[in-house]
């Protein structure tokens, strides 16, 4: 197979104006050639994405260029490298991450510092990732009273918690 | 962990009340333009105290009402006591405000009976809104301090009423006169104080306190400043409505300006900490506001300080009004209304498919101009009434309601989905908030 040029696509700007940039990338994923790689620059280490994508059936190699600067390439057809992304340490977890009947959490999400309503749009798009019945981890800032109402309409089932540094952690799982 | 509930943490009539709160704010602001005499507190003709009440009854205390139903569930994590007991507060507030405005224009003839009967009115819905709102309030602990604030606003809103209601029967019913006059001859300052300094004041900075860092990521715990904020508020106005000397009453009014010192700088410390470089146009707006309160916090200074409260009347009560507290609401409104608007609309999308962001709802360049505007018109008509020239503070709220009116025009097309790009999707049914949908 001959090795496409990666298309690059740079949301550093857009996440340092305090934007949502998970549609762009998306958007270019659908655009991409078959076979082709994705060049992404971002401002973090975009765990998440890496199991959205990884989904979708791409691998990822991630690079640190300096502070707030990674780059990261997303190559089409090696999705078992990445279907287990390693999950973000949490020094202010206090309990084991299912204590309820539930499944192990597929995926966490921190969404502390993320402005409304982007918690919100990362759970959700997250949510529908997931296979009926898997349960995603998410650590919000504030009580997310909107994704409520979206979260019962789905079908989906919650429980939230308030933990002692003030936030909220939510398993959601995703119904049938 | 615990199952939330889900429907129960929207406030539904909150789109409704603040379209009536902009209308009551659109006819104020035409009736001085059209010749009504704007007065401070010593000069108090029938259709000025007319134009007041529509301002702080009809335009702020709705307009409160209707952020904080939506807000005091989002931030104590407790449902409203019922939905449709915010309808009764609107519906009252808004019947009971319509009498009181006639009743106005009517003292002195048997028809001004409708200033009690609607202040009576009035005093129902608030004591209405005060019930569904203390309920998720006293499930909270620990309060978190914008809710301290919100309960004493609360607190200082029964009080303003209780004397407004004093003053209505004392207006129209002779022996009521004769009862509660002496009680009254203090009462209008007091009246003015807990409306505009108590109710409005400390509840726009409880709920500032909470929007200001969720929307600029700034530092959302306040630490010390917040609370002394807070404590020297209450100090000050313990002192200032409850002493009985005149110094005591003094001590309070200037711990409440200290208060509100400590406020501005904490605000500005607020925007300085923000991670947000770029600061959203309500926001920016929110500026025009707080200059506005510091200008008017210099004003009562002056005031204080040579016994000129007569000639500053005028000015401090429209700087506060509309500079401050109109201005911080339409800036905030600017946000509340297309956040709530892109729920309703695309809540149900997300996660499923391409969904506009919440920016993309409004276009900032367009409003950036109205703002612009509005503040210019609050300082020219400061000025005016600082300078009594009565033709210019006219010309200045006529602007000011153009502006507002071209806002209004601005929230109508976010809550419709105007300036969302194609695909423009359908209305989702079964939208949360009773409010037309296009």
């Amino acid at each position: 197979m001959t090795m496409l040029a990666p298309l690059t696509l740079d949301v550093r700007d857009e996440l340092r104006r305090g934007g949502e940039p998970l549609p762009r990338i998306l958007e270019a994923v659908g655009k991409l050639e078959p076979g082709q790689p994705l060049r992404l620059l971002t401002t973090f280490e975009p765990i998440p994405l890496y199991h959205v994508l990884g989904r979708k059936g791409f691998g990822h190699v991630a690079s640190r260029h300096g502070e707030g600067e990674w780059e990261i390439l997303f190559t089409p057809g090696q999705a078992s490298a990445s279907e287990t992304p390693k999950r973000q340490p949490d020094a202010n977890r206090t309990e084991p991450v299912a204590h309820t009947d539930w499944p192990t959490p597929k995926t966490t999400l921190d969404n502390r510092g993320l402005m409304p309503p982007e918690p919100m749009i990362r759970i959700l798009q997250t949510l529908e990732e997931l296979a009926p019945g898997e349960v995603l981890e998410a650590i919000n800032e504030r009580n997310p009273v909107f994704l409520y109402p979206e979260l019962e309409a789905r079908g989906a089932a919650i429980k939230v918690e308030q933990r002692d540094d003030g936030a909220f952690r939510l398993l959601i799982r995703r119904g049938g | 962990m615990l199952t939330p509930t889900a429907t129960d943490r929207i406030s539904r009539w909150t789109p409704a009340i603040f379209a009536c709160a902009l209308g009551n704010f659109a006819l104020a602001q035409a009736l001085v333009a059209a010749g009504v005499r704007w007065a401070g507190v010593a000069d108090l003709a029938a259709p000025t105290l007319a134009v007041v009440h529509l301002l702080t009854i009809g335009w702020i205390t709705l307009l409160m009402f209707g952020a904080l139903f939506q807000f005091v569930p989002v931030v104590t994590n407790s449902p409203l006591l019922s939905q449709r007991l915010s309808l009764g507060t609107l519906s009252f507030i808004e019947l009971g405000l319509a009498g009181m405005v006639l009743g106005f224009f009517l003292l002195g003839s048997p028809l001004a009976a409708l200033l009690p009967a609607g202040g009576s009115l009035v005093v129902i819905g608030i004591l209405a809104g005060i019930l569904n709102l203390a309920v998720p309030l006293a499930r909270k602990r620990p309060l978190p301090l914008s809710a301290r604030f919100i309960i004493a606003g609360l607190v200082l809103l029964f009080l303003t009423v209780s004397l407004g209601l004093a003053f209505a029967l004392a207006l129209t019913v002779p022996a009521a006169a004769q009862a509660l006059g002496p009680m009254l001859a203090n009462g209008v300052a007091d009246h003015a104080l807990a409306g505009l300094g108590g109710w409005f004041t400390l509840t726009a900075i409880g709920v500032s306190y909470e929007l200001l860092p969720m929307f600029m990521l700034a530092p959302h715990e306040r630490g010390a400043w917040g609370h002394a904020v807070f404590g020297t508020a209450i100090l000050g106005f313990a002192a200032a409505l409850l002493g009985g000397f005149e110094s005591i009453k003094l001590f309070g009014q200037a711990a409440i300006g200290l208060a509100i010192l400590l406020y501005l700088i904490d605000i500005a410390r607020l925007y300085r900490d923000r991670k947000r470089r770029q600061i959203e146009l309500h926001n920016q707006a929110a500026i025009g506001a707080f200059i506005s309160l510091g200008i008017g916090l210099a004003l009562a200074l002056a005031a204080a300080l040579s016994h000129g409260w007569t000639r500053a009347a005028p000015s401090l009560l429209f700087v506060v009004l509309f500079g401050w507290l109109s201005g911080l609401g339409l800036s905030q409104l600017y946000k509340i209304i297309p956040f709530l608007a892109w729920l309703a609309r695309f809540g149900r999308r997300l996660g499923r498919g391409p969904v506009p962001r919440v920016q993309d709802l409004v276009n900032e360049r367009s409003a950036r101009y109205v703002f612009v505007a509005y503040f210019a018109a609050i300082a020219v008509g400061a000025a005016a009434a600082w300078l009594g020239l009565a033709p210019f503070l006219r010309g200045a709220i006529a602007v000011s309601l153009v502006a507002t009116a071209l806002l209004a025009r601005e929230y109508r097309r976010a809550w419709r989905g105007h300036y969302a790009q194609t695909p423009r999707p359908a209305p989702v049914p079964g939208s949360p908030f009773h409010l037309p949908q296009p």
